[in-house]
């Protein structure tokens, strides 16, 4: 048999994870009001399902008319958009913010060049991977409708800001972790600071960079929608709009046309990592 | 500078600078079809961006308020670790039929495996507010709704992932156990559960840190918590306010991600 390692703290973090689930069960459970809750929950869900594929409507469902399809497409091609303009306001400047920081840590040992100011920059871009990374997209989006117009730039913006401080960290992660033999030998043997970046650091960094960027991109596309419901553009504002006229046989539509999007960036991303490796 | 080109290594970038080249062109492709005029400020746009940042002096510390600030943030504490607890049974028995691990034939594997890994993809591709969205409109706009909307597709990510761990197991101690003549599910209790287990750990309390930001943002179908505060205090533009949530949102973030690494790098010991 194969035994598990654990240690103290291990144990102790799992008696306070199931602890503060039991608490928090118990809090939610008294706290929330059941009696909203519907009795019968299965056939309110299947009441519910039959509407969005437009059972008894008195007139032709949405998911039968060609019109309904090719509006979604269109609303889809806005949605991609959207995502890929998020995904590469994100990693563009992360990339660049990532050559400093890389510099700093990779040089620290070696020479002993990690001056203030490079200490000073180091902490400056960690800190602010923290602050845009634990700041969900949708309360971006909350905060810059007040500045922008709402549109696919605001909703790309929101969702980039978050993924700005996602791939920082994931990235800066890879470089601590980094091997530095590669690094050092490159030193020893006179390569000037450029050339330890492009032969040393850029080899091993960049994959990762490429392996997070894409799967990102599959997150993002899957919070469009919910970023376009708030920046309203895309299948986003169409779905809001559809939910609050209580069509949901257009519902139903557009909620189809998300699937096979998110199927589809899936699919390419899948391809593009195959290509990558 | 030519010999650093010459001598970079191209036969190991060459389908990285490939897929680099995709992106970018898609990339460039959406910034032209795009409408940049949008990005214009609209009218008392450009006043909004200072009085936004000039909340950040103006932090409201008062005693009231840091008690609202705090019992949002319990709020959203409590649905977190309510939804992870459903999710993480999901993932278990999920990722178990998933893997195929406990099918004895090849038929049943073939059937269980392509089949619940299609259902899970599906559930997997749509976001959990839109799930929120949905389930509240059948159970009402209640926290076990959002517990819910959370804990679905949660569950789905992690019993793919489950899944995955479970059948990517070094092969050689289950080979040993089967030469033992231990049965599918023998080998999945004394095999493949203890080695996959520390990946199983890392990757749920990960996925726990990311529910805590969900979780954040059930204020979408207005549900209580630290989102609805922000979402709030910026309707009534008092930024000092949101400030002060949103360094607690951070605060509640970053405290979640440091145990988590501390959870992990013992794992990894």
């Amino acid at each position: 048999m194969i035994k598990v390692k654990t240690n103290s703290f291990l144990r102790v973090s799992f008696v306070i994870f199931l602890a503060l689930c039991g608490l928090s069960w118990v809090y939610l459970m008294s706290t929330a009001h059941m009696s909203v809750v519907n009795d019968d929950i299965f056939a309110s869900s299947f009441e519910f399902v039959g509407k969005l594929v437009g059972k008894g409507l008195g007139r032709d469902a949405a998911g039968l008319s060609w019109e309904s399809w090719s509006r979604a497409f269109f609303l889809g091609l806005t949605t991609v958009k959207m995502s890929i303009l998020a995904i590469g306001l994100a990693s563009l400047p992360c990339l660049l913010m990532l050559t400093p920081a890389t510099r700093t840590l990779v040089f620290e040992n070696v020479e002993g060049v990690r001056s203030l100011i490079n200490k000073f920059f180091f902490y400056l871009f960690k800190g602010l991977f923290t602050l845009t990374r634990s700041i969900p997209e949708v309360i971006w989006a909350m905060i810059i409708i007040l500045i922008l117009r709402p549109g696919i730039l605001t909703g790309a913006l929101a969702l980039a800001i978050h993924n700005f401080g996602v791939l920082g960290r994931l990235s800066s992660e890879v470089v601590e972790n980094m091997d530095e033999g590669p690094v050092r030998s490159l030193r020893s043997s006179g390569a000037s600071s450029i050339q330890v970046l492009f032969y040393g650091v850029m080899p091993e960094v960049l994959p990762k960079f490429l392996t997070y960027v894409l799967y990102r991109w599959e997150v993002i596309i899957r919070t469009t929608v919910v970023v376009g419901v708030l920046a309203a553009d895309g299948l986003g504002r169409e779905f809001r709009l559809s939910m609050s006229w209580f069509h949901y046989d257009d519902v139903g539509v557009l909620i189809m046309a998300y699937i096979i999007l998110v199927l589809t960036v899936d699919a390419v991303s899948a391809a593009l990592r195959r290509l990558s490796n | 500078m030519i010999r650093i080109w010459q001598r970079f290594d191209v036969s190991l970038l060459k389908g990285k600078s490939a897929t680099i080249l995709i992106l970018m062109v898609m990339f460039f492709v959406c910034l032209i079809s795009v409408d940049w005029s949008e990005l214009s400020p609209h009218g008392g746009g450009r006043s909004s961006i200072w009085t936004i940042l000039s909340g950040f002096t103006t932090l409201d510390l008062s005693r009231e308020f840091m008690l609202i600030a705090l019992e949002s943030t319990w709020i959203t504490v409590t649905y977190s670790f309510c939804a992870i607890s459903i999710a993480l049974v999901i993932g278990i028995i999920g990722g178990l039929l998933a893997s195929g691990t406990i099918f004895e034939s090849w038929l049943g594997k073939l059937a269980g495996v392509v089949g619940f890994r299609v259902v899970l993809a599906l559930i997997r591709s749509i976001h959990e507010l839109i799930w929120a969205w949905f389930i509240a409109i059948v159970l009402g706009f209640t926290p076990i709704s959002g517990v819910i909307a959370l804990a679905i597709p949660y569950g789905a990510i992690i019993a793919r992932v489950f899944a995955d761990f479970l059948n990517d197991v070094p092969e050689a101690p289950l080979r040993s156990l089967r030469s033992s003549g231990a049965g599918p599910i023998k080998i999945l209790i004394y095999g493949r559960i203890p080695l996959a287990s520390r990946d199983m750990v890392s990757y749920g309390f990960y996925r726990f840190e990311c529910c805590v930001r969900s979780a954040a943002v059930l204020s979408f179908i207005g549900l209580p918590g630290i989102g609805y505060q922000i979402a709030v205090s910026l309707e009534d533009l008092n930024f000092g306010q949101v400030w002060t949530l949103l360094l607690f949102l951070v605060g509640l973030v970053v405290s979640v991600d440091y145990w988590g690494s501390r959870v992990r790098r013992n794992m990894m010991e």
